[in-house]
């Protein structure tokens, strides 16, 4: 009986120990390369590279794109307590060029000590040049089906090289976090879009039809939201950009903005500015036979927040009011822009209307849907705006 | 102190029984196939109907198992039928179990290798498994359902937290327009929705094992209301946050919802984690009920003493996993699955229900 229990417990003992010693897949933090930010762009020559590799016996290298990836910390021991050290950028971006997304990923592992995991990627970028040649299905596809990839991950173009947005001239920044956390001020401006992630991206992309993403521009190698690229839905190649009103005015019509501003002129030429509280819009389709058209009702609440003019006070309704109409004037005219940009000019459709169209009279969306873009350049779109001035703030004058 | 000698259940228990036999693998597949056929966001109706129909189907399965207390319908079905063609029928209820068996814990080693343990090899997360549960399963039904009692609150409320979670990126516009291709597309996903109830034959296993056999309608019919509600749960929330479109492009659509977002601040930034590791024991109850129905399966057709069916079950589950080569042949393994369900309803509960009605009311016989 005794004897028999201490094997029992042996063998218990030699089991828990094979079983509790660890994670059998486990993999140190310290002896990964963790990625927050990848950029892609038009694959570069480096002649010098390409020599060298000729050199060594390379068969000739095709590099169709050129991915950069930021590694952060870049490294987590070192010369911390150097204080003469000049300041060191607290990332390191590492580039490689290829002709597929997974293979530059896998080319890392050729030139780095430790392997890059892409748990933590935060900010995808494409250059708009590279997204003239490719699609950006082909570009994503990757990205989608990679497990260690989030799809949280939130994606934008770039004006210019996709790499130049993962460089900043301020020391202690990471640029990938910087740009992720830049899209949490949109409801401070409605010139930031909402983020896209690579899960509305995925059904974007299914949809077939047209959409915008936010691109970011490196001005003096400072990273800025500005304006937004057109993806055509058909082709997922990019067509053309729109500016930052432009931006705006799609919040406008979508009613998704949380925040911004609306600045004009009163009538001695000086400066007064509208704060949105909130807006609202309302996209109403009206479907006649064959052919489709929209009327859309814009509301806002807000409030008079600057006023240059000193001959002006605005705590009596009337002024208020004739303020109201100057915003809106003003609001009608950028509205007007970008549908003119969107009907005329790229024949696209990507302030949902199509949406709404779909939400409303499925059975027209059916039969409209594969040539969206054309037929929403053709139908007419008419809008009304009513505006609210509720307060002035603490100045009456 | 909980220590019983006549091994029965109490109806909570069965109910929970039954829960944890029906909600398993279906959850992170559920909304994709689903979305696959409807192709519209009216899926969450087609969960409805499905639903409506399987607790037809429960009903009809203890009604039939209540009229022989005590015994299971590997038992009963010999008495209805005549020894052999009951054999025949309950042994094919075995091997699907077998087979349901084996594709549980597949999707479970799948979705574990390609999320959580990259490296770890398929007979490493196997058979660890299929040893707890046999382990498990010697204890006889009584250990089982209180080990399920046990786990069910846990992995309820992990479930529950990851879709409140996820109401941050859920859009009410993604579940419109409703019934824009007419009611035809619904009807057509109920095919797909009813494969996902697949298991809910244990019911004529649970019965013969309760307390209180008189109480089994309502334990029965709320064990498969609690799936029915968490499944529609799911399909909103995931079509809602994620939209049609990207659902089916997706091979894991609720693993991606949960991917799909990042919480600041909270004890966990990433909730698929949690989740993944909570449903593993989500799909050890699942897979621990099916293990548990096909060995006692076949003890009582073939009169095997259970300890050996058991272990001799062992190595044919693991083969059963370890059959299907590719995702796409799990995937199909899945629907198969489904078909089987449809075929052994009409082969065993109806087909045993209308034989013994004959037998009783037509010629009034004694069975």
């Amino acid at each position: 009986m005794y004897r028999g229990n201490q094997i029992k417990v042996g063998s218990a003992l030699l089991l828990s120990a094979c079983l509790l010693s660890g994670c059998w897949s486990s993999k140190e933090i310290e002896d990964q390369a963790i990625y927050t930010g990848l950029a892609l762009d038009v694959g570069t020559e480096d002649k010098e590279k390409i020599k060298q590799m000729e050199q060594l016996g390379s068969p000739p290298m095709e590099n169709v794109l050129t991915g950069t990836i930021q590694i952060v910390p870049q490294k987590s021991f070192g010369s911390r307590g150097n204080a003469s050290s000049n300041q060191q950028k607290p990332y390191v971006n590492s580039v490689q060029s290829g002709n597929s997304v997974f293979e530059i990923m896998r080319m890392y592992s050729l030139i780095r000590d430790r392997p890059v995991i892409g748990h933590h990627l935060k900010v995808i970028v494409l250059s708009t040049d590279l997204l003239k040649k490719y699609a950006i299905d082909q570009l994503l596809d990757f990205t989608l089906r990679d497990n260690d990839i989030r799809p949280s991950c939130l994606v934008f173009l770039a004006r210019g090289q996709a790499a130049e947005a993962m460089t900043m001239n301020q020391p202690a920044d990471v640029p990938s976090f910087h740009i992720k956390d830049m899209e949490r001020n949109r409801f401070r401006n409605n010139k930031i879009m909402k983020g896209i992630t690579l899960t509305n991206l995925n059904a974007l992309m299914n949809t077939k039809q047209s959409y915008i993403l936010q691109t970011i521009a490196s001005v003096k190698g400072k990273d800025e939201f500005y304006g937004a690229g057109i993806i055509k839905g058909k082709t997922g190649k990019w067509i053309g950009n729109l500016d930052s009103n432009d931006v705006a005015s799609i919040s406008w019509i979508r009613g998704t903005g949380q925040g911004g501003l609306i600045k004009t002129l009163d009538e001695r030429d000086q400066i007064i500015t509208y704060e949105i509280k909130s807006m609202k819009s309302k996209i109403i389709p009206k479907v006649k036979g064959d052919s489709v058209s929209f009327h859309v009702e814009i509301k806002s609440k807000g409030r008079l927040i600057e006023n240059w003019d000193a001959e002006q006070n605005f705590s009596k309704v009337p002024y208020l009011k004739a303020a109201e109409k100057r915003f809106e004037r003003k609001l009608a005219s950028e509205i007007q822009t970008i549908l003119d940009k969107m009907q005329s000019r790229y024949k696209v459709d990507v302030s949902g209307f199509g949406k709404q169209l779909s939400l409303s009279h499925p059975q027209v969306w059916k039969k409209v849907k594969d040539d969206w873009d054309d037929v929403f350049s053709r139908s007419s779109v008419t809008f009304t705006i009513d505006l609210t001035i509720t307060d002035y703030g603490s100045s009456t004058g | 102190m909980f220590t019983r000698t006549d091994d029965k259940i109490t109806s909570t228990q069965a109910s929970i029984f039954l829960t944890d036999a029906v909600l398993g693998a279906g959850i992170l597949t559920l909304p994709r196939g689903v979305t696959e056929i409807v192709k519209t966001p009216d899926v969450w109706l087609s969960i409805l109907f499905g639903g409506v129909v399987i607790i037809l189907v429960v009903f009809i399965m203890t009604k039939l198992s209540q009229q022989f207390v005590g015994k299971t319908v590997f038992q009963y079905a010999k008495r209805i039928v005549g020894r052999i063609p009951g054999g025949i029928l309950t042994s094919l209820l075995v091997i699907y179990f077998i087979v349901i068996c084996g594709f549980e814990v597949r999707v479970l080693a799948e979705v574990t290798m390609y999320f959580l343990l990259e490296g770890t090899p398929i007979w490493g997360i196997l058979m660890p498994f299929i040893w707890v549960s046999s382990y498990l399963i010697l204890g006889g039904i009584n250990s089982i359902a209180r080990v399920f009692q046990i786990i069910f609150p846990i992995s309820i409320f992990i479930l529950i937290i990851a879709y409140i979670l996820s109401t941050r990126i859920f859009d009410i516009n993604n579940l419109r327009p409703v019934l824009s291709n007419g009611i035809m597309p619904v009807f057509s996903g109920l095919k797909s929705t009813i494969l996902v109830y697949t298991g809910c034959e244990v019911v004529m296993v649970l019965v013969a094992h309760m307390q209180h056999p008189k109480q089994a309608v309502r334990a029965m019919i709320t064990g498969i209301s609690i799936p029915l509600t968490l499944y529609f749960i799911t399909v909103v929330m995931v079509i809602g946050g994620m939209s049609v479109d990207a659902v089916q492009r997706s091979t894991w659509p609720t693993i991606d919802l949960l991917r799909s977002f990042e919480i600041a601040g909270l004890f966990f930034e990433r909730f698929e984690f949690p989740f993944l590791v909570i449903w593993m024991m989500q799909l050890f109850c699942n897979f621990t009920s099916f293990f548990y129905s096909s060995s006692l399966g076949i003890s009582q057709i073939f009169g095997l003493p259970f300890r050996s069916t058991v272990f001799g079950l062992m190595p044919v589950l693991f083969l059963a996993a370890s059959i299907p080569q590719r995702i796409n042949d799990v995937f199909s393994l899945g629907d198969y699955i489904g078909y089987a369900s449809l075929g052994m309803f009409v082969l065993v509960p109806v087909l045993l229900s209308i034989v013994l009605l004959i037998r009783k009311k037509g010629l009034k016989q004694h069975v």
